[in-house]
């Protein structure tokens, strides 16, 4: 039977080690070289690790997570791999064999890759606001809709239902511009402080918050000091607040 | 503002991460992963909490519906019994029916009454099966291979005054037995003891060789024939069998067997979702299986109901798992594993092995 190898991360080293039995089911993981370019991995079927459990499928991705983790902290530099990245055999080629020529033909890529990576992490933002809040800011900040909602209080029931839902169209307008000027002045302002910089989609929440700007930011470690006290005066503007996540070996950057 | 690391709004943010991204590879020597995405749409989903997934639609809709189908189903159709009938024991399981080509295990609801017991399936408002109490000659319950596993299940094997033989499957298979049994002594019907079950196949298995048997079945399953000539490539149906050397696909409308591939070929299994028609755009479970043909390497493609545990028992072959040897019971003959023969004595006659009953007898002396 064919094995394959499943993958976590790439380093810089040319030593063929062992770093225990810390994979995914305990399994050794080990590096293969190629000059100075090592594969992390472990020996696995030829299939990928797929299941309805989500309590094991999260385990997997802890576990995975933990080796990328492992390797980073000894080699320094490493480039990550997704979740369940496994590379097979071939006719007349072991994975093995596959997988060291694969690093031979990618070398200068990889290479240059690490070379980029070096002494930076991956750092997640991800500023949030709160609109009940900033609306309150807009009505009392602009004289149009401060006007129409004192109105409102005068108008009989029916004619106030009219002017509510004008005014809700209104804070929506003008909420989308803020969070628009918001995005770019926040952007400008982390951007200033990293090495280079992602914009992720932005998820919805169940809380009353929702997500303006998701950004992954790739820098040096010791520099995140920099980019939390830049964070730190977002966290203090009233109605936002600021989730920053991190280090992170660089997924989003390789 | 210092980053962290451990809360669980971190995890799901790390967690996206692993998911989605990454160095990429040539695909040329990485295995596919058609089931990957899915897993990430679960697990965020659990990550972030079925509420936010109700709030925001995505799944409203769906919940709508079955609401409203149970809401539309849970309160009609009830089965008529006829007058003086008085129901003993209601109890949720299937019954394996089968005629023709068609056979399959159909679930639904045992009602045993002072006269009858039935098989109704109450959506459908349809009596599955039924028999007279007098009509019964014989219980057995027989432990089964369950598709999970090592699990087992238990089948009630129901035969008749004829000597048909009928399969049930039910929550508590033991206490659907013990019932009918009681209900058939009240009502003055005796039960033939020691009752020899009868050979009993599902489906033509006439072409096994010398030394083979069948280790895994199940209801239809759908072939993809490959093109030949000017025919194109095709799902048919039939069935398929895993014994202790091959795996068979037989045609159910030639009959005869169509495909059949020695287990130590097999190489890796894999599932997706695949449209199956041309006609229907809904994508099905489809179980492909790559193997070592001659000097290449042949895929087979089968659909059907029971991927997954099909999938499953082919995944421990290939993992080399399965090596358990096959013994027959000294008593009845019947094949089992050595080891469960040997630890558990026989699911088809009770026999136990004379080291087991004195294993057993040690133990209720020392309880005592």
């Amino acid at each position: 039977m064919t094995e394959a190898r499943y993958l976590y991360c790439i380093v810089e080293g040319s030593e063929e080690i062992t770093l225990g039995n810390i994979g995914i089911e305990g399994s050794s993981v080990y590096t293969i070289s190629y000059q100075d370019l090592s594969a992390v991995v472990h020996n696995c079927l030829p299939k990928p690790y797929q299941s309805e459990d989500q309590e094991k499928v999260k385990l997997w991705l802890t576990t995975h997570a933990k080796v990328v983790e492992v390797a980073w902290e000894k080699f320094g530099t490493v480039l990550p791999l997704g979740f369940d990245t496994i590379i097979k055999g071939e006719e007349g080629f072991a994975s093995d064999e596959n997988i060291k020529k694969w690093l031979k033909g990618d070398e200068e890529n990889l290479r240059q890759k690490l070379a980029k990576l070096k002494d930076r992490a991956e750092f997640g933002v991800q500023v949030f606001w709160d609109p009940k809040i900033i609306s309150e800011g807009l009505i009392e900040a602009t004289p149009e809709i401060k006007k129409l909602s004192e109105d409102i209080k005068s108008k009989s029931k029916g004619l106030a239902y009219m002017y509510k839902q004008k005014l809700e169209n209104l804070l929506k307008k003008a909420l989308e511009k803020e969070a628009d000027k918001y995005f770019k002045d926040f952007y400008e302002q982390i951007r200033r402080c990293v090495d280079q910089i992602k914009v992720e989609k932005t998820k919805k929440l169940e809380e009353e918050k929702q997500m303006l700007l998701n950004l992954s930011c790739l820098l040096f470690k010791e520099k995140s000091k920099i980019l939390g006290e830049e964070l730190e005066k977002i966290e203090h503007l009233k109605g936002f607040s600021v989730r920053f996540t991190g280090p992170w070996p660089p997924y989003s950057f390789v | 503002m210092e980053p962290s690391r451990d809360t669980h709004a971190t995890l799901v943010d790390l967690l996206d991460r692993i998911l989605d991204k990454g160095l990429i590879i040539n695909a040329d020597i990485i295995i596919s992963v058609a089931g990957i995405p899915l897993i990430g749409v679960n697990l965020r989903a659990a990550l972030a909490g079925m509420e936010t997934m109700l709030k925001y639609g995505v799944m409203q809709a769906w919940d709508e519906k079955s609401r409203a189908w149970e809401r539309e189903h849970r309160k009609k159709n009830v089965l008529s019994l006829v007058e003086g009938e008085e129901i003993a024991l209601k109890m949720y399981g299937s019954y394996y029916y089968s005629k023709g080509i068609y056979n399959a295990w159909r679930p639904g609801y045992f009602y045993l009454t002072n006269k009858r017991f039935i098989h109704y399936r109450q959506d459908f408002d349809e009596i599955t099966w039924q028999i007279p109490l007098e009509e019964i000659k014989a219980l057995v319950v027989r432990g089964e291979a369950h598709f999970v596993k090592g699990k087992k299940k238990q089948v009630l094997y129901l035969i008749d005054k004829q000597d048909q033989v009928h399969r049930f499957n039910a929550v508590e298979t033991n206490q659907l037995k013990d019932a009918i049994e009681q209900n058939l002594a009240t009502t003055g019907f005796s039960l033939e003891v020691n009752p020899v079950l009868p050979e009993f196949e599902e489906g033509p298995i006439d072409f096994l060789t010398e030394g083979e048997e069948v280790t895994h079945r199940g209801g239809k399953v759908w072939y993809l024939v490959p093109a030949s000539g000017i025919k194109q490539e095709t799902w048919r149906p039939g069935h398929l069998y895993l014994t202790n050397k091959r795996l068979c696909w037989w045609n159910d409308f030639e009959r005869k067997l169509v495909f059949d591939l020695p287990v130590d070929r097999i190489i890796g299994v894999n599932t997706g979702m695949r449209k199956t028609s041309s006609l229907d755009s809904k994508k099905e479970k489809v179980l492909d299986i790559l193997y070592q043909a001659n000097l290449t390497k042949g895929t087979a493609s089968f659909a059907g109901k029971e991927i997954d545990e099909w999938a499953e028992a082919l995944n421990r072959i290939v993992s080399g798992k399965i090596s358990e040897e096959t013994e027959t019971c000294p008593q009845c003959g019947k094949p089992a594993p050595a080891k469960e023969l040997l630890e558990e004595g026989c699911q088809s006659c009770g026999w136990v092995s004379p080291r087991l009953k004195k294993k057993i007898a040690k133990a209720a002396l020392s309880a005592e």
